[in-house]
């Protein structure tokens, strides 16, 4: 098992410094996987036990310079660690001014990720800076859990408002509920509400749009055409997982989309160029 | 004693005050023939800061002849005369120091602009001299860089990091995070940097070995180093005597000794070696002419997942081709902290000692040779023994 | 549902529409006097005044004139109301009370009367959010009888030089006493905290000084914890006029200019904490 990567662009570095702290905000732990295309962080979702689920995935093209990795066996090509992307994140941050910075698979104390990178400094010589992020080597017979998740059968789907916006209406609407109820339609609607002794307030979006998740497309899960336009699907979902989701966002992505299924799942899905990131959340009673 | 700061002075001042807040809750204040001092010490007594302002630096002191006057007082209260340190330069044109001893007082007072006159009465205690015993000029490393390359090197290192330690051969300096506990080091994020000697002013090493000690004081030094533009000094000769690092120029000094971790194994794996020097380290990880072979691990992933839950010198035996290039220094390391952990006669967790004769050393000369090693004994709350 | 087509019959049934462009004019404000839960709505023709009290002993009124508001109708004399200002203030920031410039959220507030909540609308870029704040039975104000003839010191204040003050002052000090005074030391903070004392003088002759009367000498004790929450007001405001009546009540006034540098104020009244001895 081999895994070395190494990163000269300092916009690639940013992007991908990005990425990781974007993950960390989401969640302590996660799981990254490593395919000779691919890296994904995967947190696999007791969706049906309450908890949240991830999957993001990132060309590793788009990223890196060099990329070599050797699996498990020819047969499984692949790498599963687990990490916690807030160690990683740092130990990016740091490095923002790098000449270069390599990551790979090493064995220290424990298996680590080890960031290295050569700095700039006052003088004629550069310096180096390693950090050693301890993972969890995880073992082929537990990897199904870390499988990308299917599309669920949604009942709407509809583009998100900007980020910025939906962020300070949930940041507020946190500070005056728990609990939220996300409401949209086929046509291009969607409603945040909460409800307390105190105070409802209702935030009402409109022409948003609906992906089009097409005839053509293998996706049989898509809303049928017999639903009404205007008829709301509703899920009423854990403000903080709505908000943690949001706090991690720290670029406006091409797209931005959520699919729900009446009274289950909210399922998030943002788009940027070269990554992809879905997000799960239950729907509370 | 009556003082005087003028101007850019008021500023340096307040740093100093609030660079020493970071090593303990008390100021103590001397006023000497040679100046001002301001000393701080730490409950533990393993760290120890001065800074002495010379009488140049002040637009007017004044001191009471023959009366041997200290005392201390809060740090914090100290804190609140200079509270806006970012605007005192534009606020403030004169500080006035004076000691009212009849009332107990020791009188801050800042005239700012827009005839503004903020008058500070503090209360102080009386209280012996405060005095660490260390000794630069026997120290067999010095170095010295700008505060700057200090400064990019700490921030490598997040708020929650408590000690680091720095290891020197005679072209390098290696600064890493130190982490006690075994089992934390599988799971804390372990960060190392490596400054070639030409980053620095001054690099001379005549004991290449290491040290531990804690960050936050240094951090402290720091920012004071940065707002006046100093370049640190640094000082230190084995693990278990303090590292020193200062700050100097025409008009103060600033000392801040703090205590290392004391490396019994260390010595005795020096000395059984026939007393010879170790050779420096090798660079840890030398990323210019790496061979991704050597960095590659051979592990069986069908078995269970944690390699982490095996003995790490177990599993780096396991896998020759690393050990026959990499980190000796490391693993060593690794291994003698392990040791240390299982030896029943050590104590198990912190061993930084006690700098310090604490108050009952006379004021006189400071430095002292004597090995800081016999002042273990000194208990920390001696100082309160003598009120 | 844009604020503007919202139709006319629906408007009739409310007592109070007041409509702001800038949402921000308001709770602005409002944070000025955000110490505690309860703010009782005082609107008249003149305008709105909205008041929160602590204690029995300190008082906070801001007062926005009714050509603040692009609109500002009311269908009686006074209508009184109490909400939670808390939540009052999160619904108004509901979009994150943007300071960029071209981006402000519009605001309509209507309220139909007793019994009934207390109505926003608020649009920020075509998006429309509503809130409905439940009204609570509102409490009548405290008269603190604080009249500019019972006025014995007066001084008028940049507020930048008593920012500085406020926010170096000694909280472990249970009191701020204040002295106005003909001769020296004129104007002076001071604290007795646990590490000493301080004191912060004022020259009569500052540039920071825009009005000083004062016809005696007198040396007044606040409760620091009830004077500390004037700091945000302070901290908004471009002057502070700081006057005490015989009877050694304080009242600050603040001069707060908004967004579109409108003028409204900000008063704190505040009783006395105790007599002092003088030589203090």
């Amino acid at each position: 098992m081999k895994f070395r990567g190494k990163i000269i662009d300092i916009a690639c570095l940013n992007h991908f410094s990005r990425v990781v702290t974007t993950i960390s905000k989401l969640t302590k732990m996660c799981v990254l996987r490593l395919t000779p295309d691919n890296l994904f962080f995967v947190l696999s979702g007791k969706v049906a036990n309450g908890g949240v689920g991830m999957w993001c995935e990132l060309l590793q093209a788009n990223f890196f310079d060099e990329y070599q990795m050797e699996g498990v066996s020819s047969e499984f090509n692949e790498i599963c660690l687990e990490v916690t992307p807030e160690n990683l994140s740092r130990a990016l941050k740091t490095v923002q001014n790098a000449k270069y910075v390599k990551i790979k698979l090493t064995r220290k104390h424990c298996p680590c990720l080890t960031i290295a990178a050569e700095l700039p400094t006052l003088s004629s010589v550069s310096r180096v800076v390693t950090h050693d992020v301890p993972v969890d080597i995880i073992p082929k017979s537990l990897w199904h859990e870390f499988k990308e998740p299917s599309i669920p059968d949604f009942d709407v789907s509809i583009y998100l408002p900007p980020l910025k916006t939906l962020k300070n209406v949930v940041d507020r609407m946190k500070n005056l509920s728990n609990f939220l109820l996300i409401e949209a339609n086929m046509n291009g609607e969607m409603k945040l509400k909460i409800q307390t002794d105190l105070v409802s307030v209702t935030t009402h979006f409109k022409d948003l749009g609906n992906p089009p998740w097409g005839e053509d497309s293998s996706q049989d899960g898509g809303p049928s055409h017999s639903r009404d336009p205007e008829d709301m699907a509703e899920a009423r979902v854990d403000i903080r997982k709505l908000q943690q989701f949001l706090m991690g966002q720290q670029v406006n992505p091409s797209k931005a989309m959520c699919n729900l299924v009446h009274r289950n799942v909210v399922h998030l899905v943002v788009l940027h160029e070269d990554v992809s990131l879905q997000y799960f959340v239950p729907a509370v009673a | 004693m009556q003082c005087v700061v003028t101007g850019g002075n008021v500023k340096v001042l307040a740093k100093a005050v609030h660079s020493l807040s970071r090593i303990g809750d008390e100021l103590y204040v001397e006023p000497q023939e040679d100046g001002l001092a301001l000393r701080s010490v730490n409950s533990s007594r393993s760290a120890y800061a001065c800074f002495l302002f010379a009488p140049l630096f002040f637009s007017r002191y004044s001191i009471d002849r023959g009366l041997d006057f200290r005392c201390k007082l809060a740090v914090k209260s100290v804190q609140t005369v200079f509270r806006s340190v970012a605007t005192l330069e534009k606020t403030v044109e004169k500080c006035h120091v004076e000691l009212d001893k009849a009332k107990d007082r020791l009188t801050f007072t800042l005239h700012c602009k827009h005839g503004l006159l903020k008058t500070h009465n503090l209360s102080y205690q009386d209280t012996e001299s405060l005095q660490a015993v260390f000794d630069k000029d026997s120290c067999a490393n010095v170095f010295r860089a700008q505060s700057r390359v200090l400064v990019e090197t700490v921030v490598h290192f997040p708020p929650s990091v408590e000690e680091v330690t720095v290891a020197v051969s005679s072209e390098r300096m290696w600064v890493r995070n130190h982490v006690e506990d075994e089992a934390e080091r599988s799971k804390a994020l372990l960060t190392e940097l490596c400054l070639a000697a030409d980053e620095f002013d001054h690099f001379a090493v005549g004991a290449p070995n290491s040290i531990t000690f804690c960050l936050k004081e240094l951090r402290g030094l720091l920012v004071f180093a940065e707002s006046t533009g100093l370049p640190v000094s640094v000082y230190f000769h084995e693990p278990g005597s303090p590292v020193v690092f200062s700050v100097t120029d025409s008009v103060l000094e600033g000392n801040f000794v703090l205590a290392t971790l004391s490396d019994d194994h260390n010595l005795q794996k020096s000395d059984s070696g026939g007393g010879h020097a170790e050779p420096p380290p090798p660079p840890p990880d030398d990323f210019m002419n790496d061979d991704i072979d050597s960095y590659l691990i051979a592990m069986d992933t069908s078995v269970v997942p944690g390699p982490s839950t095996a003995p790490p010198s177990a599993a780096s035996r396991a896998s020759p081709a690393a050990d026959s290039r990499t980190r000796k220094h490391s693993e060593e390391e690794e291994e003698e902290e392990r040791d240390g952990n299982e030896d029943p006669g050590r104590p198990p967790s912190k061993k930084f000692r006690s700098l310090f004769f604490g108050s009952v050393l006379p004021p006189s000369p400071q430095t002292s040779t004597q090995p800081v090693t016999t002042q273990e004994v000194l208990a920390s709350d001696s100082e309160d023994e003598d009120e | 549902m844009p604020l503007s087509t919202q139709s006319q019959a629906e408007e009739e049934q409310y007592v109070l529409v007041a409509n702001l462009d800038n949402a921000r004019n308001l709770s602005n404000i409002l944070k000025a006097i955000g110490f505690k839960d309860h703010a009782i709505f005082t609107a008249t023709p003149n305008g709105l005044k909205v008041t929160v009290e602590d204690s029995k002993c300190v008082q906070a009124n801001a007062f926005i004139q009714a050509d603040i508001f692009q609109k500002f109708t009311i269908k009686e004399d006074l209508v009184a109301l109490q909400v939670n200002l808390t939540v009052l203030l999160d619904c108004l920031n509901i979009f994150g009370g943007s300071t960029v410039a071209g981006i402000s959220t519009a605001l309509r507030m209507c309220y139909r009367g007793y019994g009934y909540p207390l109505t926003l609308f608020l649009e920020e870029g075509g998006v429309v959010t509503v809130c409905k704040i439940n009204t609570e039975e509102p409490e009548e104000p405290i008269d603190f009888d604080f009249c500019s003839s019972n006025v014995t010191n007066k001084v008028i204040l940049q507020s930048e030089s008593l920012k500085e003050a406020f926010s170096e002052l000694d909280m472990t000090s249970e009191v701020l006493q204040i002295t106005m005074s003909p001769s020296q030391p004129y104007f002076r903070l001071s604290t007795f905290g646990n590490s000493g004392s301080a004191h912060y003088d004022y020259s009569k002759d500052s540039d920071m000084m825009e009005l000083f009367r004062c016809n005696e000498t007198q040396t007044n004790r606040y409760k620091m914890s009830l004077l500390k929450p004037s700091t945000k007001a302070l901290a908004l405001s471009c002057k502070v006029s700081v006057r005490t009546d015989s009877r050694g009540f304080l009242s600050l006034q603040y001069l707060v200019r908004n967004d579109d540098g409108q003028i409204c104020f900000v008063e704190f009244f505040c009783c006395p904490d105790v007599e002092v001895d003088e030589d203090l």
